[in-house]
């Protein structure tokens, strides 16, 4: 007597099927067309530049900004090298993250998992979170003054909500019958809690974050730009006084690469952790 | 022994009446049975079995389970649904150990007792696979192997194989019935297929919509034979089972027998 199921007919249609849909033309076909595109606009920049089809005062050529980026990486600007306007602008940002996360996730979760805690923090949260956060930055200055505290404050408010509001829909996208189902595994409250709302609301959070990192990045540089004695954005602002187009152009590059790493190490960190989102 | 007495299950609907999901079912689940509930959809099959399972509150009745009223989900009543509930993150191994874990047995200990479930359900080579790169006949495969690691009394099945195809539902209905066969542990199995319910119900129950109600009791021993031979032919062309599936076919095409007309 055989009891066990025939997996050799059982497998392979299905498996196929899975692999030809995760891995859609479309991704693979579209890097190649980038790198055209990519490589058109810098052509453009080039001879646009190169013939004076714009003038240099507000449009620097390649080459000016590539020389201006190694003297301003080794000489500095406005104050401080380029590293240290990086690292000043990456700190408040990493600051607001770490408060924005630790306190986000906590509060989305609670919201999630109960009706007090969804009834008491969502007054707050919609009201602030629907104001522009320069619009209040004025006030955080009155408030803490013109030093980190204010400009952390900023971020952090601007990076909580984001993750808040993730974790919450997180914990609300738990399918019920897996809770069901771990119900009559025997599991406890605290159990259902660990094994099941945590690891499911994970992508969500995980979506939350890079969200998160996009609202921190830009309201830090336009903070950086306004009130601030470094950072990145205080480098532009500065530049820009001087009509120093091309240490402009260096100081968007920066960013640029910036927001781009942040991009790519989340799609790491997503397919590390979550390797199974969207799947089942 | 799990005894249903007189149970009521009723929805506000959203014209402002009320949907008698389940109305005074009364059903004994005996040990070593296999209960086959059968109707079409929108009968209340699901509702009953939720409720044994206590993820739904009855409006009125009882359901023991040894003497027990049931209240809130646990343990001893192990559920497998149509869809699986496997977790994406866990692979088969530690899905199928997962009830262990939660009674805190040791990780070796409950691999231990994994190991020889998946045996049991032939996915021994697929223990560190995750769900999502089996097929749906193995998932379903594993959400048994899982229900059954923590050694429930019983086993609430709602329409298990329904979203296989019809080669692998006869391999799962095999594997059903031989599982069954060495371990008699007491099913309460949901089906809209005649056949499914004839040849895996020591017993089998009709049920009716609007309000959903037992219409008709039949007993049935075609599983021992299924689960010992292995081989569905010979026991749909016996004459006693041709009786009562054709006896079912009737009741339920039976003009009087509401909202019928869907089963085949
Ligand atoms: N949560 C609910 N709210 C309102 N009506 C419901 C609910 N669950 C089930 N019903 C109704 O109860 C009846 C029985 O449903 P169900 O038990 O799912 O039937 P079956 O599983 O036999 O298809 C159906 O008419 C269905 O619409
Ligand atoms: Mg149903």
């Amino acid at each position: 007597m055989t009891i066990a199921a025939d997996h050799r007919t059982d497998i392979p249609a299905e498996a196929a099927k899975n692999s030809r849909r995760r891995l859609p033309a479309t991704e693979r076909g579209t890097l190649g067309i980038s790198v055209a595109t990519f490589s058109v606009l810098a052509a453009l920049w080039l001879v646009a530049t190169k013939y004076h089809w714009v003038s240099s005062l507000f449009f620097p050529s390649p080459d000016e900004v590539v020389r201006q980026f190694v003297d301003v990486a080794t000489f500095g600007y406005a104050d401080g090298s380029l590293l240290d306007h990086v690292l000043s602008s990456l700190g408040r940002l990493f600051a607001a993250l770490l408060i924005g996360v630790g306190l986000g996730i906590p509060v989305g979760l609670a919201m999630g998992i109960n009706r007090w805690a969804r009834g008491v923090f969502s007054v707050p949260i919609d009201l602030y979170w629907g104001l522009p956060p320069l619009a209040y930055l004025p006030l955080l200055i009155i408030w803490l003054g013109i030093g980190e505290t204010s400009k952390i404050v900023l971020l952090t408010l601007s990076t909580f909500a984001p993750i808040c509001f993730s974790a919450q829909a997180g914990v609300r996208s738990v399918p019920p019958e897996r809770v069901n189902a771990a119900l009559s595994l025997g599991a406890n409250r605290a159990q259902i809690f660990t094994s099941i709302i945590l690891p499911s609301a994970l992508p969500e959070i995980l979506t939350g974050l890079r969200i998160a990192i996009g609202a921190g990045l830009s309201t830090l540089v336009a903070a950086e730009l306004i009130a601030a004695r470094s950072g990145i954005g205080y480098m532009i602002m500065s530049a820009a006084n001087f009509l120093a187009i091309d240490v402009v152009f260096v100081g968007l590059i920066v960013i640029a690469v910036l927001a781009f790493t942040f991009a790519f190490l989340m799609r790491l960190l997503e397919r590390r952790l979550v390797p199974w989102k969207g799947k089942l | 022994m799990l005894q249903i007495r007189n149970a009521s299950v009723r929805f506000p609907a959203a014209d402002g009446s009320t949907v008698h999901a389940l109305d005074h079912v009364s059903l004994d689940i005996p040990p070593s049975s296999i209960v086959v509930a059968l109707g079409a959809s929108g009968c209340g099959k699901s509702t009953l079995l939720n409720s044994i399972a206590g993820f739904l509150p009855l409006t009125e009745g009882s359901i023991t389970l040894d003497g027990v009223e049931i209240k809130q989900p646990g343990g001893d009543r192990g559920v497998v649904f149509q869809k699986d509930t496997l977790l994406p993150w866990a692979n088969v191994i530690d899905n199928v150990a997962l009830g262990l874990k939660y009674q805190g047995v040791p990780k070796s200990e409950r691999y231990e007792s994994a190991r020889k479930l998946l045996r049991l359900v032939d996915l021994t080579e697929f223990a560190d696979k995750p769900p999502y790169e089996l097929s749906g006949g193995m998932r379903q495969r594993v959400g048994i192997a899982r229900a059954l690691a923590t050694d429930p009394k019983i086993l609430l099945m709602d329409e298990p194989f329904g979203a296989l195809d019809s080669l692998t539902r006869e391999t799962m209905q095999q594997l059903l019935a031989s599982l069954w066969a060495r371990t008699e542990k007491q099913i309460f199995f949901i089906t809209h297929s005649i056949e499914e319910a004839l040849i895996l119900g020591t017993e089998i129950v009709v049920m009716s919509p609007r309000p959903g109600r037992i219409i008709a009791r039949y007993s049935a021993d075609f599983v021992r034979q299924f689960a010992e031979t292995g081989d569905i032919g010979p026991i749909m062309s016996d004459p006693r089972f041709i009786e009562l599936r054709e006896a079912i076919r009737d009741l339920i095409h039976r003009p009087d027998t509401r909202g019928f007309g869907g089963l085949q």
